[in-house]
């Protein structure tokens, strides 16, 4: 059977990257500040590794604005078959609910899902949280943090990783799967698949194809509000230096401030 | 299924009272981070005059609910079945979102494991309200009972405080290991709810087959830590620090660097992807102290970092600095600490030997 699998990624600021010109397809290698998540990238492995044995599409669905083309087109040239930029000034400032509510749409009007993918979470607000909220809005069952994921006879079963040791689970379909970051080896863009990609292109959905009243997305949509940012004040520490000679000193200085305990010791 | 459903504010928010807080259980024992949350919104609810309201599934909680209660739960809402032994997203969330919609909570916090976010977002969206997650500081403001969720940011430089004005419950994650386990405090009338439940068959697609159970090192709760990096130069250095913690009576840890390189199996490690750890006295030999390793460590109460570059990142975080290479400052920390005791535990034995 073969499966139609969507990928979750996001674009978040990072160093550089490199990008082709649509118009003189030509390397523009002056740095832009936008890179694909690096565990979507993972998360777009699994699923091209998942495809490759089983056979059907992958289907990239991001959101993001007009500049997340790197990350489309890179998807692609990584070996997508179809990658959707979801994209409308009425998306910005989105928490993580209605970031949700948008992806989960816009898989929605796909005519068949099988398996999401996305990425454990994302570098730039590390919440975790947009992919089980799409699994809450499309009603489908889950596994997080999953490091390996196999398809036998309808069913996936994964590796979860937690805290404290390894679930092996089996889940039917459709189920979304959330994917560690470093869970496996991207494979690489070469020029000419980049160039393909380019040429090939991907759609971008707007609002109204998605058929969502305007304050349910965006910064409208969102629950939450940041008041205001601090920068984290730290502990004021001394420092105090002291030179290998002097450890006899700075010994006798634990023990006396009782950060050692000589009853502690065995 | 929630369906494609917007974020809904409520009518009126003083219809929503009590703090709910989700604890969760491995193995029939309440993990670490339950006590942590029974700490923090047991904070807020007395703040508000307001009830804690835990939350517990599980197979055989009865013993759970006590232990709640001592903590100072004013009421336990339990749920038991045998299919709710090990968490599993589909009927946690189902059960739990139940709670939520009847009982009307104002703030619910959920500890920001993995397997608390696994189930905060979908709870989130089921019951349409906003979360925060990762918080590091909670609090409420006395008048309006708005939470202020704050949670670093920005590579944790900044710290972003959030609120849900307008949704409900307000809902955060909250980062394990930060919030300090509480002092036992019972309050005055507590009740305990506990229901058996029969989980409906469409909610019990996941099957867990296998369960391979990491021996981990339980850093969160050692009182002294000697970690190192990549200045201890390869994996044997990690030996003179084994015997350092031996003697100590300490844990080793690891920088994030170190594990990558598997000088140190991965549970050691410290940091953003690792552990957070709060011990009396952490060592760092060898680590320079990126902001991912520091995050770690940095509420640790006595920091000594031992590096070979006065000036790297760590020692703006340390208490006490030795500047030298690992390799020359462990064996001699190690000498001069076995001579301290000899000196030291020898008076006392003296002393008592007098004393007969």
């Amino acid at each position: 059977m073969a499966l139609e699998i969507v990928v979750m990624v996001k674009q978040v600021p990072d160093s550089q990257e490199v990008v082709i010109d649509p118009v003189t397809m030509n390397l523009n290698r002056s740095l832009t500040r936008n890179v694909t998540n690096k565990a979507d990238e993972n998360a777009l492995e699994a699923a091209l590794q998942l495809r490759d044995e089983v056979g059907g599409h992958v289907t990239v669905v991001s959101m993001g604005p007009p500049q997340a083309e790197s990350t489309m087109i890179e998807c692609l040239a990584r070996g997508a078959d179809r990658a959707i930029l979801v994209s409308d000034r009425f998306f910005g400032g989105a928490d993580t609910y209605p970031t949700g509510l948008t992806v989960a749409s816009a898989i929605s009007k796909l005519e068949k899902v099988d398996v999401i993918f996305a990425g454990e979470e994302s570098s730039d607000s590390s919440t975790g949280h947009v992919g089980p909220g799409v699994a809450e809005f499309l009603g489908m069952e889950q596994a997080t943090y999953v490091s390996s994921v196999k398809y036998a006879d309808g069913f996936i079963i994964a590796e979860r990783e937690l805290e404290d040791g390894t679930e092996v689970i089996k889940m039917p379909t459709p189920v979304l799967l959330t994917i560690l970051l470093n869970a496996n080896v991207p494979r690489r863009q070469t020029l000419k698949r980049k160039i393909a990609a380019t040429k090939q292109g991907y759609e971008v959905w707007n609002l109204e194809k998605l058929g969502m009243p305007p304050e349910w997305v965006g910064v409208r949509g969102s629950p939450t509000i940041v008041r205001k940012m601090r920068p984290i004040k730290e502990k004021e520490r001394a420092a105090k230096r002291f030179e290998i000679d002097q450890i006899p000193d700075l010994v006798r200085e634990l023990f006396e401030i009782g950060a050692l305990k000589l009853e502690e010791m065995q | 299924m929630t369906g494609l459903k917007n974020a809904k504010a409520v009518e009126n928010t003083d219809d929503y009272r009590n703090v709910f807080v989700f604890l969760e259980v491995r193995e029939g024992k309440f993990l670490r981070s339950a006590l942590e949350m029974i700490g923090v919104g047991r904070d807020i609810a007395r703040k508000v005059n307001e009830k804690l309201v835990c939350l517990i599934l599980g197979n055989n909680i009865s013993k759970l609910a006590d232990e709640a209660v001592e903590y100072g739960a004013d009421l336990v809402l339990g749920a038991e079945s045998p299919d709710l032994e090990e968490f599993r997203t589909l009927p946690y969330t189902s059960i739990v979102s139940d709670w939520v919609l009847k009982e009307k909570p104002n703030i619910f916090l959920i500890p920001a494991s993995r397997n608390g976010r696994d189930l905060a977002s979908r709870i989130a969206v089921k019951c349409q309200a906003g979360v925060t997650a990762d918080c590091t500081e909670l609090d409420i403001e006395h008048d309006t009972r708005i939470l202020s969720a704050n949670r670093p940011t920005y590579g944790e430089s900044m710290l972003a405080e959030i609120l849900c004005r307008k949704h409900r419950p307000q809902m955060a994650t909250a980062r394990p290991g930060i919030f300090k386990v509480p002092e036992k405090s019972r309050s005055e009338n507590p009740e305990i709810r506990i229901s058996k439940v029969k989980v409906d068959k469409s909610l019990k697609t996941k099957e867990i087959i296998e369960f391979r159970k990491k021996e981990k090192v339980d850093l969160s709760a050692a009182k002294i830590i000697v970690s190192g990096g990549l200045g201890l130069g390869k994996a044997e250095g990690f030996k003179a620090l084994e015997k350092l913690a031996k003697t100590i009576g300490g844990e080793v840890g690891a920088s994030r660097p170190a594990a990558d390189l598997g000088w140190i199996s991965r549970d050691h490690q410290v940091g953003q992807t690792g552990q957070t750890v709060r011990p009396r006295l952490y060592i760092a030999a060898g680590i320079s102290g990126k902001i991912q390793h520091i995050m770690g460590m940095k509420n640790s109460e006595n920091i000594l970092a031992i590096n070979i570059d006065p000036n790297a990142e760590i020692v703006t975080y340390s208490d006490y600095v030795i500047v030298g290479d690992v390799k020359d400052v462990i064996p001699r920390l190690q000498k001069e600490i076995d001579s301290y005791r000899k000196e030291h535990s020898g008076k006392k034995e003296s002393k008592i030997a007098s004393a007969s």
